[in-house]
């Protein structure tokens, strides 16, 4: 017989890194505050947890164990992304205000650079990105402070 | 209590962390080009998990399998981060992936 225990575990840790990866780039770019997001993240992924401990069956405890603790990692993920905003590393949304004063203060920018094809070679990233970086990041953490 | 299911999820957690590692190599040594290759273990394990006969190892080969599946969708980008400059880029010549023809016919999937 068949053990299907394997496929299901393969499908939620495929789905959880596939929606983690795309949900943190758009709650990071739609929330004009981190917090709210991080914490309901953070919430989400424990009580997923607790669940697994009483699940009925081992499928059902390791499918919300490995949401659960992907939701988790996705709330550190957040705080990345924001540092990956601020350093060029992804677009800032304009609409978004807290992304909205990044551009003012010229801390970011638009353009995702990471949507081009593989050339074999070194690109020339744009002056604003690359002037950016660290430094940008420790003043918004200082600004925050 | 079920603290299996935990265990799970922590290797879970486990495998994708050595995800960060491997797609990271395998694109600076071998290139995205590769990406036919750990995309074909992943299914290979997912396969595999099915005949095993034991729930639990059926779910360690399932994770490992689902997250060999999500790196080879990672190693395009991961050619991007690297010619950007985010990531050491390698400038040496990369060995051709068996079989390049057929890859190239195909786009590299990135989610």
């Amino acid at each position: 017989m068949l053990e299907f225990t394997g496929l299901w575990m393969a499908l939620v840790t495929f789905l959880s890194i596939w929606c983690g990866h795309v949900g943190v780039r758009w709650l990071e770019a739609h929330s004009p505050n981190i917090r709210p997001p991080i914490i309901i993240l953070l919430v989400s992924g424990i009580a997923l947890n607790v669940y697994a401990l009483f699940a009925p069956n081992l499928t059902l405890s390791g499918v919300s164990s490995i949401i659960g603790i992907t939701l988790m990692w996705d709330a550190l993920e957040m705080y990345r992304q924001q540092g990956r905003v601020l350093k060029g590393h992804a677009p800032a949304n304009p609409n978004n205000p807290r992304h909205a004063a990044y551009l003012a203060a010229g801390k970011a920018i638009t353009e995702d650079l990471l949507d081009r094809e593989p050339q074999g070679s070194p690109v020339e990233q744009p002056t604003a990105a690359r002037a950016q970086g660290a430094p940008a990041y420790k003043q918004y953490r200082e600004v925050e402070a | 209590m079920m603290w299996e299911g935990i265990a799970l999820g922590l290797f879970s957690f486990g495998i994708i962390g050595f995800g960060f590692f491997w797609v990271i190599r395998m694109e600076y040594h071998l290139g995205y080009l590769w990406w036919p290759y750990p995309m074909t273990l992943g299914i290979l394990l997912v396969v595999l998990s099915l005949f095993t006969g034991n729930a639990g190892w059926s779910a360690l080969l399932g994770i490992t399998g689902g997250s060999f599946i999500w790196g080879a969708t990672e190693l395009k980008e991961q050619a991007v981060r690297a010619e950007l400059g985010w990531f050491k880029f390698n400038p040496n010549p990369k060995p051709n992936p068996p079989g390049l023809r057929w890859i190239k016919k195909i786009k590299a999937p990135h989610l």
